[in-house]
């Protein structure tokens, strides 16, 4: 059922989808399965046997241009597993309801939880395919795995494919990237983090702006020298040497400088000045103000000696 | 004999990675108690409390999707409803949905134009499992701060006469972005004529001049609430696995591109705020003032402090800009001979 997929179409999934799925199953899961009304900690813990996890379903919505499909957001479906059948009409007030509010966004799909795409899907599947003539299904595996390295969403296309001699449609997998806007990331990286929110000093908001950008440069360190480990044992012949992987090492390393000609240096450099510029401007502006009150306090403090003289009020 | 030390051992060991974990039946935050609820509305606590509330729950996905539709507004404000439920003295909110309002500031109710939508949308996430009741409102403030104005504040009484529990929420998405971090508070009204006993003592920020008037008139009639944020645990655990791929937005983000006009319009707006505060200095020269007035800074104090948070963010976008040169570019450096070295010193990698 899964190989890969073949159609040439990339797509970029966005944080907000997997946070609402998340979300959906959660919610789902609580409302079947109350938690106990006294929290006794040491009893009920890691003991959750399993109960049979309800599966959720729901559409996704978004945009597609040209070879890519973006997916934005999405809502809960009603779909009744034992009869097989799609609640149509709440799917297409739904629909209109997202319209509304998001006019550029049309159902690019559906999905759901799992560990695995299963038979029976292939029937939400056919059922979408009069909305979107190819959609998506998007699959969560909601199990927490903790020596997972890798997010357990996946993206499956339908393709039709000739199997014993009747054309049926499988899923394939596709590949997808995570896709964001700045105030996304921002947000996630908020909760996910918890960084402090109020404004703290200015050493802590430096502090946590720097602690961001070095924890990606260390996820960056390590992916590196994870190539370069397997580089050094390809070199001592450890390992088979694999051309297209030193195609695309080598490509990778012609691209740095990222940026080399003049006119970026300027830019840049200006950039810099203008930076510059505006601390010190803001130094300037401190040290007047300061200067300000300095003098009010000089004035406040002598005045009262001298009352005749230069230094009485003129208006 | 044997048994009870391993199950121990065991127990032990699982509490200690519950601590570390959050905890599933931590998750019961999402369970919806419809009889507490309904209990809880009838008694109405915070009828002779008017400062019942004091603090907020926002989940994840409330937040991610406040924020993000508060951003995909621009420079026009947006406006949307939260779901959730209370829990003694705090808020919780669930979910969040936009409405299909471009709101003005001259609207006194422009949820009189949502009531289809709000009914519609509530339906049916009834029917799909949702079953909190809305809460509260949230709009967007892109670039002017988290405060109610004056519409704002008479919108806010009004659904606190009648449709309470009910808090507002206000977003600022373009200082989100321009500080890195997220821009949100939440307020509650005092009810017409009710002065509150003690200045709650809110924290500072930078309002700009056209709306520094409808600030200070209305400022005394609400009170903030604190906000914290709350996830489940398979959120914690996608997250925690969302890094693997996010790091590379966070390494590429430029702070310093995207928000060019909002600096721009700040740096203005403290121009003539500068100015303001001259005109001001220049008449209130000599003479003993009386009691000094510790509490009001003095207008000059305020602007410093405006310029010096414009320009810590400015740093720090820089900041991001020179570590990428560094990182991507210093390649070549190798290449050029020493003569040519003309660049400032701290981006040359030596």
């Amino acid at each position: 059922m899964a190989s890969s997929s073949s159609s040439g179409l990339t797509f970029k999934l966005h944080p907000l989808v997997i946070v609402n799925i998340s979300d959906h199953y959660t919610r789902v899961k609580s409302q079947t399965n109350p938690p106990p009304l006294t929290s006794t900690s040491a009893t009920v813990n890691g003991v959750e046997h399993q109960q049979q996890a309800p599966r959720v379903y729901g559409c996704v919505i978004g945009v597609q241009r040209g070879r890519t499909v973006e997916i934005f957001n999405n809502f809960e479906l009603l779909y009744d597993p034992s009869t097989h059948s799609l609640d149509r009409p709440f799917l297409e007030k739904k629909q209109e309801l997202y319209k509304k509010v998001f006019p550029h966004f049309y159902i690019l799909g559906w999905y759901s939880t799992g560990s695995d795409a299963q038979e029976s899907d292939m029937h939400i599947h056919k059922a979408l395919m009069d909305i979107n003539e190819s959609p998506l299904y998007v699959l969560l595996n909601p199990t927490i795995n903790p020596a997972q390295k890798d997010l357990p969403v996946t993206i499956y296309e339908s393709e039709l494919h000739v199997i014993d001699g009747i054309p049926q449609l499988i899923f394939v997998r596709s590949s997808y990237t995570i896709e964001t806007v700045e105030a996304e990331r921002i947000s996630v990286d908020h909760v996910a983090h918890l960084k402090p929110s109020d404004g703290g000093s200015a050493a802590t908001q430096l502090a946590a702006h720097l602690t961001g950008i070095h924890s990606a440069i260390k996820m960056l360190n390590s992916r590196i020298r994870v190539l370069h480990h397997y580089l050094v044992g390809m070199q001592k012949g450890d390992i088979p040497c694999e051309n297209s992987l030193l195609r695309q090492v080598s490509s990778l390393l012609r691209r740095l400088p990222a940026i080399e000609s003049e006119k970026f240096q300027d830019d840049f450099l200006m950039e810099y000045n203008d930076t510059l510029l505006i601390t010190y401007l803001a130094m300037f502006t401190n040290c007047s103000s300061t200067m300000n009150e300095l003098v009010d306090k000089f004035n406040t403090a002598y005045d009262r000696h001298s009352r005749r003289g230069g230094r009485t009020a003129f208006i | 004999m044997d048994s009870s030390i391993a199950q121990k051992t065991w127990e032990l060991e699982n509490n200690i990675l519950t601590v570390e974990t959050p905890d599933p039946s931590s998750d019961s935050i999402f369970y919806y108690d419809e009889a507490a609820q309904a209990k809880f509305q009838q008694e109405k606590p915070w009828a002779n409390d008017h400062h019942y509330f004091k603090r907020v729950k926002i989940s994840a996905l409330a937040l991610l999707k406040m924020v993000v539709h508060a951003r995909s507004g621009g420079t026009i404000e947006v406006m949307g409803l939260m779901q959730g439920k209370t829990d003694g003295d705090a808020i919780i909110v669930m979910d969040a949905f936009a409405l299909p309002v471009e709101g003005t500031e001259t609207r006194v109710n422009a949820q009189a134009d949502a009531y289809e939508y709000m009914v519609d949308y509530s339906q049916t996430n009834k029917q799909a499992g949702r079953l909190e009741n809305v809460v509260g409102w949230y709009h967007s403030h892109p670039g002017y701060g988290c405060w109610l104005s004056g519409i704002d504040v008479s919108t806010q009484m009004l659904n606190q006469q009648f449709q309470e529990p009910f808090l507002a929420v206000v977003i600022d998405p373009t200082r989100t972005v321009s500080a890195g971090k997220v821009e949100i508070g939440a307020f509650r009204t005092y009810p017409e004529g009710y002065k509150p006993t003690d200045d709650p003592i809110s924290e500072y920020q930078t309002i700009p001049l056209n709306k520094i008037e409808d600030f200070g008139v209305h400022c005394k009639q609400y009170y903030p609430l604190d906000i914290t944020y709350f996830k489940s645990s398979l959120d914690c655990h996608l997250l925690d696995l969302l890094w693997n791929k996010y790091w590379v937005n966070t390494l590429s983000s430029s702070p310093l591109l995207g928000n060019g006009d909002y600096v721009a319009g700040q740096i203005s707006d403290l121009a003539e705020k500068l100015e303001q505060a001259e005109n001001q200095l220049a008449h209130s020269r000599i003479g003993p003032l009386g009691p000094p007035r510790k509490k009001e800074e003095s207008q000059l104090a305020k602007i410093t402090r405006d310029s010096a948070k414009i320009t810590v963010e400015q740093v720090h976008g820089l900041m991001s800009q020179v570590i990428k040169d560094i990182l991507f570019n210093s390649v070549r450096q190798s290449n050029r001979s020493h003569n040519e070295q003309s660049g400032p010193e701290p981006m040359v990698e030596a």
